[in-house]
């Protein structure tokens, strides 16, 4: 079996009640090694419930959850040992060095004394923080707080690093230097879980997301994949050799594709931009149609979704959802009354 | 003055809607008038000679200024610094509001609260006085008075101390360490200097004036600290006011003064580290220090407990230089208390020395111990690092006993000081050397009870302030509370009432071991002081293994 493709987190049916409320419903992902899990969601969505579930703070109500075959209830001493956790809120000690700080838990984690001393160099290293290792922790500014947090997940070896909101409250420059510090974490192999709110940070490091609302996953894939199953309509682009062809295009494409077809022609950029729900038959026919007609074209592509667009476009979906069900019971009670 | 008045507005009712307030009102209310009812004659027999009501207003006035050294300080210390991690301190620096109507505003409305809480004990004053023998003037308004002075002192110390701790829980422990100086440590060197000649009895003689015991003693008519049968021919209550006057002017033009941006400024240490230091400045820093505070850390050993080594220099005096530090200071405190142990069992006997020295250690213990293990969990779940600990493969047991040997350890070397102290008693008195080691197990248990009552608390809490200021609720409950039924012990409890009252405390086994006037007639005393010490410490190891053990357990 080939370990670069096997599932290392599967999450089956995962579910969380506290009392009345489900905070979790029946959540079901795989994900392969090497993978980066964008976990989107509005607040109270359940993100930081499956996170606490896979880290072994909280029981699930009902479903498994497993982190290389190690059953996050069960082997929950396992797990700890496979999983890196960063919590949202950083938890640090008054008065301890960095390297103090990392030595802890390096401790905690049972690292033998000179493996540790090494390992605390690594990973700082590797997190570009090598430079504080004599600070006090909690001299330290948010982005720098934020990468000694990751160093601190890094210092067991784990195979899954789960992090909330790694990005939250950083400057541009830290967010540009936290992206890499991922995808180099993700290039070594390992597999990644993060949740965050800024969406263009996230999209540009995850080949995954998984977008859960009301607790329930509304959509898990590729970010193509779950832009294209979302919404309706995609957006085309075609880019034009001759500048003075792209008002004809555009009227081409507004007789030939449906009524609600958007298209936005630019000039400027030589290309005409079109939202709509033709299927590949159709856009097929529409190329041919336009390159026969003597229409010079150099580009005729699909613009990847964007994520804000595809959370927006869930949670909606999802609130609409509440409405409707809010509104059937409401009938319900009128009826019967 | 419109500021002020704004601040006043804002404050007091903020300090009254409180729970804690309604609680406190309520205990000292009760507490206050119990006092006095327990002492109200039961007989139809006129007390003409007033040394009843005398003893009454005595015991009114000291429960009086316990209760205001205990409660007062804490509200001011502790109300700004939250209002400076709030950033609200910002938000009142940028207002057109002046820093000297931040301070009034904030003074005045304390001063208001403690008023209130010296209102609250006017009913059991008012029986108090119906006993007779007591002056409207000089002994009920002069104690209000004095009373009074106290209380703005304290605030402005506890203001003070507000813009210079950064944490709650060290705002805490530092007002209740400088109210402690202030009020204890101020009169000691009198007590060693006393009748001396010298520039240092002089000082020592003026010094004692800074504390409020002196005057407190000198208005109920006890005897001065210090005053060995001799009557005290100075004016100590009119010294004492006018420094407390002076320390309160000056204490509030330094926190007028440092009312300011610089509040929201942390400094940030850049982390200088010896190992990265020039040869020469590693050699004279090698030379100078023993553990060099700013030397790199060698890893954690494998036979440390990694918990208790990150207690130990997560605290802030817990670093092993800090420790040595306590260590040599407890050596001087230990061959005072070896000088007054030798002078004192000349002039008082070996059993009174030995009670103070007791009721002395017990004080430091339980002054202690709240500070240090309050933050053992309510710490963690503040600062967010229980769910990091959580997510380590450390068992609970090995969390639990890594916190517990870090605070046990400051306690025992905090207690060791006193040895030399109880070596002179059994070189005076060698007959003595069973009642020194009985004394010693006593006291180990009090600072056991202490140190498990303070974990047990934090365990229920996610704020170390409200976590260390209900742990020295309970302490102050189980020693004193049980102390004042012993002061009450031929009216109206009887013997076998206090016997059973006093099982709870270690220190009255430590008092009754030592033959201390008062405490000689409980037989069998000691004995079951260690076996309810012990259960207790039992009890509260279960709950806390339990809570703790529920606390990590996933949710």
């Amino acid at each position: 079996m080939n370990s670069e493709v096997s599932p290392v987190v599967e999450i089956n049916g995962l579910t969380k009640q506290f009392g009345e409320f489900v905070a979790l419903d029946q959540l079901s992902l795989t994900l392969n090694k090497g993978s980066i899990l964008g976990f989107i969601g509005p607040n109270g969505a359940g993100k930081t419930t499956a996170i606490r579930i896979l880290v072994g703070l909280t029981r699930p109500t009902a479903g498994t959850a497993r982190i290389a075959g190690a059953d996050c209830v069960r082997d929950a001493r396992k797990v700890r040992r496979l999983v890196g956790y960063m919590p949202d809120k950083f938890g640090s000690y008054d008065n301890m060095r960095v390297r103090e700080y990392l030595d802890f838990f390096g401790a905690a984690f049972g690292i033998g004394r000179r493996k540790r001393q090494l390992r605390i160099s690594e990973v700082l290293e590797v997190t570009n923080a090598t430079w504080m290792q004599d600070r006090f922790v909690e001299s330290l500014s948010h982005g720098m707080q934020q990468r000694i947090g990751i160093a601190r997940t890094l210092l067991h070896d784990p195979e899954v690093l789960i992090l909330d909101e790694p990005a939250n409250g950083l400057d541009p420059q830290a967010r540009i230097e936290m992206r890499e510090i991922l995808l180099r974490l993700a290039a070594e192999g390992r597999t990644l879980i993060v949740t965050s709110h800024i969406l263009p940070e996230l999209a540009r490091i995850c080949d995954r997301v998984a977008i859960l609302a009301d607790g329930q996953l509304k959509a898990f894939g590729t970010l193509q994949d779950v832009s294209r199953a979302l919404s309706q309509r995609r957006t085309m682009e075609i880019e034009l050799l001759d500048t003075d062809r792209v008002a004809a295009v555009a009227a081409e494409l507004r007789s030939s594709l449906e009524e609600e077809c958007e298209v936005t022609p630019s000039e400027a950029e030589s290309v005409v931009r079109f939202r709509t729900s033709a299927d590949e038959e159709k856009l097929s026919g529409l190329l041919s149609k336009l390159v026969t007609g003597g229409e010079r074209i150099s580009q005729f592509r699909e613009v990847a979704g964007d994520l804000e667009e595809v959370f927006i476009s869930v949670t909606q979906q999802a609130s609409e959802e509440q409405t409707e069900n809010a509104d059937k019971s409401a009938s319900v009670v009128e009826t019967a009354s | 003055m419109k500021g002020t008045v704004a601040i006043i507005e804002r404050e007091l009712p903020a300090l009254l809607r409180m729970k804690q307030t309604l609680w406190i009102f309520a205990i000292v209310a009760l507490t206050f008038s119990a006092t006095v009812l327990l002492k109200w004659p039961s007989t139809s027999t006129a007390d003409l000679s007033g040394i009843q009501a005398r003893a009454v207003f005595r015991g009114l006035a000291y429960a009086m200024f316990v209760t205001v050294v205990l409660v007062v300080p804490a509200f001011p210390a502790t109300g700004l610094i939250r209002e400076v991690r709030r950033w609200t301190m910002e938000l009142l620096l940028n207002s057109p509001l002046r820093r000297s109507d931040i301070f009034f505003g904030k003074l005045i409305a304390l001063a208001a609260f403690a008023t209130l809480l010296l209102a609250v004990t006017l009913p059991a004053m008012a029986c108090c006085y119906a006993m007779g023998a007591i002056s409207p003037t000089h002994d009920v308004l002069g104690l209000y008075g004095l009373l009074g002075v106290i209380c703005i002192e304290l605030i402005v110390l506890g203001l003070l101390i507000g813009t210079i701790a950064e944490t709650a829980e060290s705002g805490l422990r530092w007002v209740y360490g400088a109210t402690f100086a202030l009020t204890v440590i101020a009169i000691i060197p009198h007590m060693f200097l006393q009748g001396g000649d010298s520039n240092y009895a002089m000082i020592a003689s003026h010094m004692r004036t800074l504390s409020p015991i002196p005057a407190l003693l000198q208005l109920v008519g006890d005897e001065t600290p210090g005053a060995t049968g001799a009557i005290e021919s100075v004016d100590l209550i009119s010294r004492y006011v006018a420094s407390a006057i002076v320390l309160s002017l000056v204490g509030s033009l330094i926190c007028i003064q440092r009312l300011n941006y610089s509040l929201m400024d942390r400094s940030r240490s850049q982390g200088l580290i010896t190992d990265e230091r020039s040869r020469s400045l590693r050699a004279a820093r090698r030379v100078m220090y023993l553990v060099d505070p700013q030397k790199r850390k060698s890893g954690i050993s494998w036979f440390l407990n990694p918990v208790m080594v990150k207690e130990f220099r997560s605290r802030q005096f817990g670093r092993l230089h800090w420790l040595l530090r306590m260590v040599a200071g407890c050596a001087v405190m230990s061959l005072l208390l070896t000088l007054a142990t030798t002078m004192g069992t000349l002039d008082w006997g070996v059993e009174k020395v030995g009670g103070i020295m007791i009721v002395a250690q017990v004080g430091l213990i339980l002054v202690l111990t709240p500070g240090i293990s309050g933050a053992m969990i309510a710490g963690e779940m503040e600062s967010g690092g229980w769910n990091m600990l959580r997510a380590t493969p450390l068992s609970t047991r090995r969390v639990v006993s890594g916190k517990l040997m870090s605070v046990s350890i400051t306690l025992a070397l905090v207690l060791c000081a006193s040895l030399p102290g109880y070596g002179i008693i059994m070189v005076i008195k060698p007959v003595l050397q069973t009642q020194v080691a009985q004394v010693i197990v006593s006291l180990a248990l009090t600072a056991a009870v202490a140190m498990l009552v303070s974990a047990t608390v934090s365990s229920f809490f996610r704020s170390t302030a409200a976590a260390t200021t209900v742990s020295y609720g309970l302490l102050i409950f189980l020693y004193a509370g049980s102390m004042l039924v012993w002061i009450n012990r031929d009216s109206p409890f009887s013997h076998a009432v206090v016997q059973r009252v006093l099982s709870a405390n270690a220190m009255a086994g430590a008092l009754n071991a030592m033959e201390v006037d008062g405490f000689r007639v409980y037989d069998g005393l000691l004995g079951t002081t260690w076996i309810v010490s012990g259960v207790m410490c039992g009890v509260l190891l279960l709950v806390l293994s339990v809570r703790t053990w529920r606390l990590w357990e996933p949710d």
